[in-house]
């Protein structure tokens, strides 16, 4: 076991941890007898809820708003009509069509991508021991230390020179390449709870080292690569920084694209940005629902083999 | 040592050393991280050293003129509302994500799938984030100023991103509401580990709820709260998206940190030069907080 590693990954990628939180239910529940300071429990619940879920409320009622409602006074915090042209206007803009388009085609080109390169790294730096592997393993993981914001001034000028700006390429590499920290160490665990008798037995039958891995490891680590694969897409699906210097107004994506679209006119169409900030949000909720499953799937699987 | 040294078998002409299989296998992450993260990196660092614009072609030799300019420059000033947008964006998580982790760590009907939906925050990109409180602060229709006059707490709306005393408050709120939730994720996972046995000891000791969390969970879950604030630390040290859409900077400077002054120099100044020379200040006080969280990490392994 390598000494530091191991906490970052526990830490520094909260997926797996909130998987085992949420699925904290499943295991045996017990039943304990003890003082507990119930009111405390309900008026930290309370206060909470209120600062998160208003907020949250106001997204969803302001996008269900007529335009005319909006710039009420008092707020109208219960709309008199609720209505769906602000849903329909937004599919219907050609701009945000587009954004949404490249959002999708960049973040899934990103996803396989980075899934691919991540596991033959993760399999590497968990199955074979050699000089230099924990080096390699300290920078991967530093590497995702650095501020983006600074990176992002010479990979312009980079970009720039190979002819990249304002295409797909550029997002989904600088993508892929800030999503390998995570993956790799999302498949490395995936990889260490894999039992090495699965790798001597397919030597033994005279499988070859790629062979062994493409049939024996990679369809176990199935669920391990699919999380991967999600947490990649939700990753580029997010970006704001990379894709607003790097792809230009023709490649832009969604976060980029609103901004440049609604923000700095005259008067806000808010109900509208709302509107087209839920769309954007869905894809993000489904990809943690599905990650949950199967991270909870594999970690139960994981404790079941002991 | 090697796990597979005792299966390996005589290798057959032809095939594939395990050396250069391995190499195969680490070959495109790592030149992909070179290319992308380390080369831009040391590049970005040496630029530092350079008179370079994005307006011009050309690079000659500066030495420290960028250092010592930035330095002059309201460099104070940068690093301190750096310090106030971290330490506040930090802190409030922090206490806001602990309390909540404590009361849904206790078993009540419906705290399973509150421990869910209090998770909605984070999962939203940052972008929307931003777009959802850009709209609750507007100066003139935002529902925190019209509840507000309603209350008769404030007499005339408060435009809270362009005064320079709201701003920084406003940002942080923002900051909050989107990562509490993986500070309670984190802190609900920690307190899984904390032994029911002992807190029904220590009741029966008469001990209370809060002697219980000093004296039983919280030796518990330092370790792991240590590492949450230290990690939040130094992503809000570098942090970019609410900034930059919510104020740009503004107003007048008082909310720009080290992430969006570099982008502000170098692609609406054009400055590279010293746009380099901020990011090897940056950089400099951001591997102290990464060499102290290398060392934590290090030290909770080994207990």
């Amino acid at each position: 076991m390598s000494t530091m590693l191991t906490v970052p990954s526990d830490v520094s990628d909260p997926t797996p941890t909130a998987a085992a939180v949420l699925g904290a239910g499943q295991r045996g529940q017990r039943i304990r007898r003890r003082r507990r300071p119930r009111w405390a429990i309900g008026i930290t619940v309370a206060l909470v809820g209120l600062f998160t879920f208003a907020p949250l409320y106001w997204l969803v009622i302001t996008s269900l708003t007529p335009d005319a409602d909006v710039f009420a006074f008092p707020p109208r915090l219960f709309p008199e009509e609720i209505t769906f042209d602000h849903y329909v206007s937004v599919f219907a803009d050609p701009a945000i069509f587009g954004f949404l388009t490249n959002s999708i085609f960049v973040s899934v080109i990103t996803a396989v991508l980075s899934v691919i390169v991540s596991m033959y790294m993760a399999y590497a730096f968990s199955k074979f021991r050699y000089r230099g592997r924990k080096a390699l393993m300290y920078f991967v993981l530093s590497s995702q230390m650095f501020p983006q914001a600074l990176l992002l001034v010479t990979l312009y000028v980079v970009f720039a020179q190979f002819g990249l700006l304002n295409t797909y390429q550029a997002l989904v590499i600088s993508f892929t390449t800030f999503t390998l920290p995570l993956c790799v160490w999302m498949l490395k665990g995936f990889f260490d709870a894999l039992p090495d008798d699965l790798i001597e037995a397919a030597k033994i039958d005279g499988a070859g080292h790629w062979r062994t891995l493409h049939s024996v490891i990679l369809p176990l680590a199935a669920p391990g690569l699919v999380a991967a694969g999600l947490f990649a897409f939700v990753r580029g699906w997010n970006d704001f920084i990379f894709a607003l210097t790097l792809a230009g107004p023709e490649k832009q994506t969604l976060p980029p694209g609103l901004v440049n679209r609604f923000i700095g006119e005259a008067a806000t169409a808010w109900p509208a940005l709302m509107a087209a900030s839920l769309i954007t949000s869905i894809p993000v909720c489904i990809a943690f629902i599905a990650l949950q499953r199967y991270l909870v799937g594999g970690i139960t699987a994981g404790a079941v083999k002991g | 040592m090697t796990a597979l040294d005792s299966a390996r078998p005589r290798m057959k002409p032809g095939r594939l050393s395990e050396v250069g299989f391995v190499s195969l296998l680490l070959l495109p992450g790592l030149a992909l991280l070179l290319c992308v993260v380390l080369y831009p990196l040391l590049r970005s660092l040496a630029s530092a050293f350079f008179n370079e614009s994005l307006l011009y072609p050309g690079v000659t030799w500066a030495g420290f003129d960028n250092i010592t300019a930035v330095l002059a420059d309201g460099f104070g000033d940068l690093l301190w509302q750096t310090l106030i947008f971290t330490v506040g964006a930090t802190i409030f998580p922090f206490i806001i994500g602990l309390a909540l982790a404590l009361a849904l760590n206790e078993r009540f009907r419906g705290s399973r799938m509150l421990r869910g939906a209090f998770l909605v925050p984070w999962l939203l990109p940052g972008v929307v984030v931003s777009f959802l409180w850009m709209w609750i602060f507007d100066a003139n229709y935002g529902v925190l100023n019209g509840l507000l006059l309603q209350a008769g707490t404030i007499d005339s709306p408060i435009a809270w991103l362009f005064q320079t005393d709201t701003a920084r408050g406003a940002l942080i709120i923002a900051k909050t509401w989107n990562s509490f939730p993986w500070i309670m994720v984190m802190l609900l996972a920690a307190l899984q580990s904390v032994p029911g046995e002992l807190h029904e000891a220590a009741a029966m000791d008469g001990a209370g709820p809060i002697r219980r969390f000093f004296a039983v969970t919280w030796p518990h879950i330092s370790g792991v709260a240590g590492l949450v604030i230290l990690l939040e630390f130094i992503w809000n040290f570098q942090h970019f998206d609410t900034i930059f859409v919510l104020t740009g900077g503004g107003p007048a400077g008082t909310t720009s940190t080290f992430a969006t002054e570099v982008y502000d120099t170098a692609f609406k100044g054009y400055d590279l030069g010293h746009a380099g020379a901020l990011g090897l200040l940056w950089m400099g006080l951001l591997m102290i907080l990464v060499v102290v969280y290398v060392r934590f990490s290090e030290r909770g392994e080994k207990h």
